[in-house]
């Protein structure tokens, strides 16, 4: 079995409180995998871990008996020898993602997929009807897979298909941000301006998907939901029981997502409704700080004139973090950065390498294809700065004297003003190889200096996504 | 007879690199040495061009006219292969090569050249190893042709810009291609390597 180390460990000198732990590759373990159309697969272990490293489970098991609360984080998950079952955190997930259609795909449904796979449609993805295991179902049951393995829903393929009864995989647009919007609006009144505060309907008019009940939009299901339309009745006693258990002051509060028993979704589903309602898409986030996107200039920007009118947004707690980006960025303009680093620097992807890189630059075909780090700099700009094709050069960054070497790549590809680098590159820093600092036959063939060294602070205020594509630096030969 | 070739569409060419990785692993070319690469032209500027290239197996191939040894040889299925026990090493066929296809590795100081290397169409070798024997492999790489398969290059190709096989077909893929999609003609090399027109 090959390994490859990510960079963290080769910068081990440093004191920052970050902890490695061995850990083995997918390969190594047995579980379910989700692939980003939403299927899953069941995987199985092809070989023992190498050396002490130990797959996730046990290694949560581990911290979490160090931490104390294995017996509760365990407690329906068997653990043989020290060996967490996969099949029981597949199962634990089942019983608690109804939010998301992840508790349908048991393992049980997964392996028999496995074991069928040449029964599946290429195009449809879909089994036939009439098989014994697998009969109707999507390749790998992509999530929604509503209700409990039992109910035997088939997995959604295509998300928002009113052409299906959701029962076959068809779905609505989620009533997710309630029934209605009030708006404020001006409106001429008696020849006066007033202000109206207008109701706008947020679910669905006129569309529903094939076999719904009813034929209009709906909010999502709750018990209180179920009660109104009378279909309450439908439960089990045994599905009221479990629902009672989860909100015993208000059961009719619970919904399709927090009912564990998954009856409020099996009833919905029954009479051919989505579990979380029929609502409009929504084109206007009216929720996010820009519900639609407004031109913002980054934070190290290149136009430091466009800063007043089109500034970054103001700092804010976001989540447990400070978001001081107008800070930075205000005293980046103050301190006119942009006279140091007048070159825009981007980043971005390579064929031949994949992510870091670390596992790409450790492929001896794919290494020989791209052998050094480099920054792509317009004819025009190399020009200025002395710059030859095939140079090293030292880039320097816009904070914490961030400095990175690597060769140049004159070429046309990239913008007067702008530099350009991959970033599939690490195992440098600062201008020196770490090779050494390996351990022996694990280093990648290639190694580089890392482009992420040299990027500097912002962070979405959503999504706290870090900014790794706009920034400024300066180049010059060294 | 059904005469073997390969077509590079370079209207559809990506540089993606992926039949160059496909035939260093296919065939286990060491490191330094390329059967087939891609060449980009006009790079950044209107007009970029992106072309795969390695031997074409050409018609009348000058790389054997010029062999002193006469170890380049086509066979009867127009694959162009050659004889590396004859090979000395001299270059003649590099220089005499309009694509750049011979390759050799460096065996001593001073550039001394080893026995030259070339794509084989994923046929084997020009020696007297037995098709599809280990000997074979370790000399001149697969022999999928043996197995009645494409070369793997081709065969990887995710644009279908790079095609290998009788000649007859791929033309006329291409042709369908030019004539009903009504593409230019950006079969880069067949001039040259066929003495024909590409009939548009």
């Amino acid at each position: 079995m090959i390994s490859w180390l990510s960079v963290i460990p080769v910068v081990s000198e440093r004191k920052d409180g970050i902890y490695l732990l061995p850990a083995c590759t997918s390969f190594e373990m047995d579980g379910s995998r989700t692939a980003s159309n939403r299927s899953l697969q069941w995987g199985e272990k092809i070989t023992d871990p190498v050396f002490e490293s130990k797959n996730d489970y046990n290694t949560m098991y581990m911290l979490a008996r160090k931490f104390g609360f294995a017996e509760q984080m365990f407690k329906n998950i068997q653990v043989e020898n020290g060996d967490v079952s996969a099949e029981d955190i597949l199962r634990e997930i089942n019983r608690g993602g109804w939010s998301t259609g992840y508790c349908g795909q048991s393992p049980e449904r997964l392996k028999a997929h496995m074991r069928n796979q040449a029964k599946f449609d290429l195009v449809t993805l879909r089994a036939p009807k009439d098989d014994p295991e697998v009969g109707g179902d999507y390749y790998g049951l992509p999530w929604p897979c509503w209700g409990t393995p039992e109910l035997r829903h088939p997995g959604s393929p295509i998300l928002y298909n009113t052409n299906l009864p959701v029962s076959e995989g068809g779905g609505t647009f989620r009533a997710r941000f309630g029934v209605e919007r009030v708006v404020k609006r001006k409106v001429i009144e008696n020849g006066q301006e007033v202000e109206k505060e207008e109701h706008d309907n947020l679910l669905a008019e006129g569309s529903y998907s094939v076999g719904s009940e009813i034929k209009d939009g709906y909010p999502e299901f709750t018990l209180a939901v179920l009660k109104k339309l009378g279909w309450d009745k439908d439960l089990t006693p045994r599905e009221v029981e479990t629902i009672q258990r989860v909100n015993p002051g208000n059961p009719d509060l619970v919904s399709w997502s927090t009912d564990l028993s998954g009856g409020i979704q099996r009833v919905a589903i029954a009479h051919g409704c989505a579990p979380y309602g029929n609502g409009k898409a929504r084109m206007i986030a009216w929720n996010l700080p820009d519900p639609i996107p407004v031109q913002r200039e980054v934070i190290f920007t290149s136009r430091p004139d466009l800063v007043a009118k089109y500034p970054t947004l103001p700092d804010a707690q976001q989540f447990r973090v400070p978001n001081i980006g107008f800070t930075i960025q205000k005293a980046a303009v103050d301190k006119g950065v942009v006279k140091q680093f007048p070159l825009i620097l981007t980043s971005g992807r390579l064929v031949e390498y994949e992510g870091g890189g670390e596992e790409s630059r450790s492929n001896k075909w794919l290494a020989e294809l791209k052998q050094y780090m480099y920054v792509e700099i317009n004819p025009a700009d190399a020009r200025d700065r002395g710059i030859r094709d095939g140079d090293w050069v030292w880039v320097s960054g816009a904070e914490n004297r961030s400095k990175a070497k690597m060769q140049a790549l004159i070429t046309e590809r990239i913008g007067k003003g702008v530099a350009w680098m991959p970033y599939h590159f690490a195992g440098w820093f600062q201008g020196v190889d770490l090779r050494s600092k390996y351990p022996k036959g694990a280093d990648p063939f290639v190694l580089g200096e890392s482009v992420n060294s040299l990027t500097t602070y912002g962070f979405d205020p959503a999504t706290g996504m870090q900014e790794p594509k706009a920034t400024l630096c300066q180049i010059e030969i060294a | 007879m059904a005469r073997m070739k390969f077509l590079c569409d370079a209207d559809r060419c990506i540089d993606c690199n992926a039949c160059v990785t496909a035939c260093k692993n296919e065939n286990e070319v060491p490191w330094g040495i390329n059967r087939r690469r891609v060449v980009t032209i006009n790079d950044g500027k209107p007009g970029q061009l992106s072309v795969s290239m390695a031997c074409m197996h050409c018609t009348d191939p000058p790389c054997a006219a010029v062999c002193p040894v006469e170890c380049i040889f086509p066979t009867e299925d127009g694959v162009v292969l050659h004889n590396k026990d004859l090979c000395i090493g001299c270059g003649y066929c590099f220089y005499a090569c309009p694509f750049g296809a011979p390759q050799y590795p460096q065996i001593g100081n001073f550039g001394t050249r080893g026995k030259m290397d070339k794509c084989t169409f994923c046929a084997g070798g020009g020696g007297p190893e037995a098709p599809g024997s280990a000997e074979e492999f370790a000399k001149y790489g697969s022999n999928r042709f043996g197995e009645g398969k494409l070369p793997m290059c081709a065969e990887m190709c995710s644009t279908k810009s790079l095609l290998a096989g009788d000649g007859e077909v791929i033309g006329e893929i291409y042709k369908e291609r030019v004539v009903r999609r009504g593409y230019g003609s950006g079969a880069w090399g067949w001039l040259t390597a066929y003495h024909q027109d590409v009939e548009t």
